[in-house]
């Protein structure tokens, strides 16, 4: 897989730079030629990312150091490790960051407790944008992360395969269900903030007397259930199952649709490099970046990308959503979740 | 136990009340003031510097750099009934793991080194195995044997018995316990087994000889002169213990088993707003208790000694089992078989297949040893890693050395002042300390150009190492008797030739151990690393978890299982050396 993508990386590379010898700066709007011109001259652009190596994401990054001939520095980080990362440089008078793709709520979070993020400024792809995506002034939407259910295709019979969010509450799995903690933050708690919110309180209630087993190590959690340690999973990251190939899982999408987590840039205070970051933002939602993610089992968000996808992909891509979930009902969510799972 | 000893005082020979600074100079006074002054800037730099940012943490309402107030709320919040609960819990759990793993570190300890088991060596490398995974993966591998529906375990079981339950459950209080012996029982041994090795056999057959039972004789005499071994090694497990997180995570999480480090990692890396005033409070209050702990040790200590080392020559003889030593190696094996063949097979067999735990034809692969080897950022993590593994193991034993000699070997002013220094960084949990490290390159002045640099990451680790550093030389030179550096002293030495030519020489197996512990600890460390390491500087550990976080558990896998490979390579030499040393004795 990694092979593949790199030549699509490579391909989507050599691709931009025919454009840019074919359309010279003459086709295109003045003012962001004279950002890939800083952007180039800059040389180099920092980034604080959660993708920590992810290889859509490596990628994405390869094409663009080919095009335009900018190294990129990325910084792998979980996230409570890059927001305290960035908190504290940012405190402390270094600026050594240019841009990060984090959550939405993140984004809320350090616009709240500080003063870390400036506005991106234009970035000529976001008219790209599909709906419901938008950008703001200090962000930009990079990829979506869908969650849905997985299950074992050796233990649950396809009549018996859950079709909806309401039918893990069916008694025959009761004890049989593992799911990511849903008390801290993450994304067990993103998806009980979001069901609590669209399917209704009683909804999360009949899902505690279910007794979910609950563990915090995602990865291993999906090959668990492929091992027929558990028949079902929740919530599973559409994206980390697609490395599951050939193991006997399915991820089903429910019916109601897929709770998610957006992922967006924002451009850090006092950056050093802030017109490589933007050529790097832009550079982000072209068509053939987002296909690398939307290959990925990602939601693109751009136009015209999902139907491009692979076929095993296709799904995914088109996926219905559900939510987001807002920062400012996190506290809440995760205490009632405390009180249900006691 | 006492001995006859001369005590360092004497040794010493105490100057007079010096008159003046030349006086001073003259009575080699001021350079050893001198030293002793660096040596606790330095050790507070390295301990107390980002102790002092996290204190801040705890009594602040907002991380450094954010405007706030000051108060207690993070210690109202440790002083409530779900804390003592958990207080509870992670002490009950560490005591239990010790003990347990303290009492087979000793009994393994007394067979490799103490007795003629047959296969003493190849035993002595295989049982330290486990100590140099990265927990994760055992915890994988453990997850696959032990879990109640279709571990290998249960699924044997129920095949041999007919029975429908589970035989083991990993996901208990057990479970946790279990895991966490994996690596304290290793890590005690390595303590344990040096300090038999250099005790006088001599003692144990005067023992004998007055009548006593071989059982009586390692009771009273042989037990008795490895307490500061032993007392050692058992607070530094306990107190590992306490700030044990991966088994709590993985095996505790099902069973709703809650401890100290799984609410700290709760309140940083999983609140809304990371409440960094409730887990720094926290991990203070652990400190308090670990202090106290300390302090127990200190006065169990104080006053006795434990020198089995002296001027006299001994070879150290092995107690002969006759056929009982068939049962010793059985228990040996028994544990090998149990502790790494069981885990460490799963991964072996796992990293030849797609996936773990699928072993079908169809999907044997070379592909995780080739994407492992042909990975440049594998092998850029590995030099990094290396580098800073072999000068900072060694800058690390280096500062341990000395801090131990000052402190058990002299009277010198500030020394009880250095050992305290020394110790505080084993008792703040390693993700906080991290924090704390963070804290505190980042607010150096600007002309300081730590942050964001590879020395970060190196001072750090000399930090995170030196307790241990310390521990192990201090153990070693409690064991060594005063009259051999009187000896050389009195036939003409200097004090440097007389540090080197004895107290270095016979310390060395010991500090050799310690520098496989503490490089293997910067091999492993995580908490830190991925705080403080920037592009360019990564390391093995940070690799890895990029790795596990992709889902590519197979390659973190072969990545373990090179690391293992290194520490035979290591065990090997180190003991061919010790060998070597002792047989010229």
């Amino acid at each position: 897989m990694l092979t593949k993508l790199k030549r699509t990386a490579l391909a989507i590379g050599l691709t931009g730079l025919l454009a840019s010898l074919a359309f010279p700066a003459s086709a295109q709007d003045g003012g962001w030629d004279s950002v890939v011109a800083a952007g180039k001259k800059e040389g180099k652009v920092v980034v604080y990312s959660m993708a920590l190596g992810a290889p859509y994401y490596l990628a994405v990054l390869k094409s663009f150091e080919a095009k335009y001939g900018i190294k990129v520095e990325s910084l792998d980080l979980r996230a409570s490790e890059l927001a305290e990362r960035v908190r504290t440089e940012q405190a402390a008078g270094r600026f050594l960051g240019d841009t990060e793709i984090i959550t939405t709520t993140m984004i809320e979070e350090q616009r709240k407790t500080g003063d870390y993020i400036q506005a991106v400024g234009t970035i000529p792809n976001v008219k790209n944008l599909r709906a419901p995506f938008k950008a703001t002034e200090v962000s930009v939407p990079a990829y979506v992360q869908p969650m849905g259910i997985l299950i074992n295709t050796r233990i649950v019979k396809p009549e018996d395969e859950p079709k909806s969010w309401e039918d893990l509450n069916d008694p025959r799995w009761k004890g049989k269900i593992l799911s990511d903690d849903m008390r801290p933050l993450g994304s067990g708690n993103t998806m009980f903030a979001i069901l609590q919110k669209k399917l209704g309180a009683a909804f999360n209630e009949k899902l505690a007397e279910q007794k979910p087993v609950f563990s915090r190590d995602m990865r291993n959690d999906a090959r668990r259930v492929a091992r027929g340690e558990y028949p079902i999973y929740v919530p599973q990251i559409f994206a980390f199952a697609s490395d599951l190939k050939g193991l006997p899982v399915k991820v089903v999408i429910p019916k109601e649709g897929a709770p998610y987590a957006m992922m967006e840039f924002a451009m850090l205070k006092n950056a050093a490099h802030p017109n490589a970051a933007r050529l790097l933002i832009n550079h982000f939602l072209e068509a053939e970046s987002q296909l690398l993610y939307a290959n990925g089992w990602m939601l693109p968000v751009v136009e015209g990308v999902a139907d491009r996808a692979n076929d095993d992909a296709k799904a995914f891509a088109n996926a219905k959503l559900m939510g987001p979930a807002l920062l400012e009902e996190r506290p809440a969510m995760m205490e009632l979740a405390k009180k249900l799972y006691q | 136990m006492t001995s006859t000893s001369l005590s360092s005082q004497q040794i010493e020979r105490p100057a007079s009340a010096p008159s003046s600074r030349l006086q001073g100079l003259r009575d080699g006074k001021l350079p050893r003031r001198l030293a002793v002054a660096a040596l606790v800037l330095l050790l507070a730099f390295l301990s107390l510097y980002p102790l002092s940012m996290l204190l801040y943490g705890s009594l602040h309402t907002t991380p450094p750099g954010i405007p706030g107030t000051f108060d207690l709320s993070g210690y109202r919040q440790v002083l409530t009934w779900p804390t003592a609960v958990l207080f509870a819990n992670t002490v009950g759990i560490s005591l239990l793991k010790t003990v347990i793993s303290l009492a087979l570190a000793v009994l393994f300890g007394w067979i490799i080194a103490r007795t003629n088991t047959p296969a003493r060596g190849a035993l002595e490398v295989l049982i330290t195995l486990p100590f140099f995974v990265p927990p994760i993966l055992t915890a994988m591998a453990w997850g696959m044997l032990g879990n109640p529906q279709v571990g290998v375990i249960n699924l044997a079981w129920r095949w041999i018995t007919g029975s429908d339950n589970a035989l083991v459950n990993v996901y208990s209080y057990g479970g946790v316990v279990w895991h966490m012996l994996q690596y304290s029982t290793p890590f005690l041994f390595l303590f344990v087994v040096e300090a038999f090795r250099s005790m006088d056999p001599a003692l144990e057959e005067a023992s004998r000889m007055c009548g006593a039972s071989q059982w009586r004789t390692f009771r009273r005499v042989t037990f008795a002169l490895m307490l500061p071994a032993i007392v050692t090694a058992f607070l530094l497990s306990f107190i590992r213990g306490l700030e044990s997180f991966e088994s709590p995570l993985f095996f505790g999480t099902p069973a709703k088993i809650e401890v100290i480090t799984t609410a700290i990692y709760n309140s940083i890396h999983h609140q809304s707003i990371a409440n960094y005033q409730f887990a720094t409070a926290l991990s203070f209050s652990i400190m308090a208790l670990m202090f106290l702990l300390v302090l127990w040790q200190w006065r169990l200590l104080r006053g006795k000694s434990f020198q089995t080392v002296t001027g006299k020559g001994y070879s150290p003889r092995l107690i002969d089992l006759g056929p009982w030593r068939w049962l010793t190696f059985g228990l040996c094996v028994a544990f090998f078989l149990i502790s790494v063949v069981l885990p460490i097979g799963q991964l072996i067999l796992g990293s030849f297949f797609q996936f773990f735990g699928f072993y079908q034809w169809d999907m044997l692969t070379l592909e995780h040893y080739r994407s492992v080897l042909g990975n440049s950022e594998v092998w850029r993590a590995f030099r990094n890693t290396f580098l800073l593994g072999l000068v900072g193991a060694s800058s690390t034993m280096l500062l341990g050395a000395i801090v131990a000699y000052i402190s058990t070997r002299t009277r010198w002013a500030g020394r009880q002042v250095l050992d305290v220094l020394a110790w505080l960084p084993w008792m703040m949990p390693g993700m906080v300390l991290a924090v704390g490290f963070l804290w505190g390159f980042a607010f150096l002045p600007s002309a300081i150009s730590i942050y964001g640099t590879i020395w970060a990451l190196l001072i750090a680790y000399v930090a995170l190492g030196t307790p241990i550093a310390v521990r192990v030389m201090s153990a070693a030179y409690r064991q060594l008797s005063f009259d051999l550096e009187e000896c050389s002293r009195v036939h003409g030495a200097t004090w440097w030739q007389t540090l080197w030519r004895i107290m270095i020489a016979l310390a060395w197996p010991s500090f050799a151990v310690g520098w496989v512990l503490t490089f293997f600890g910067i091999m492993r460390e995580l908490s830190a690393s991925v705080l403080l390491y920037s592009v360019g500087s990564e390391v093995l550990s940070v690799v890895l978890l990029r790795m596990w976080e992709n889902g590519q558990a197979e390659t973190v896998s072969v990545i373990g299982l090179m690391m293992m490979l290194l520490v035979f390579v290591f065990r090997w030499v180190q003991l061919r050396l010790i060998k070597r040393y002792i047989s010229t004795l």
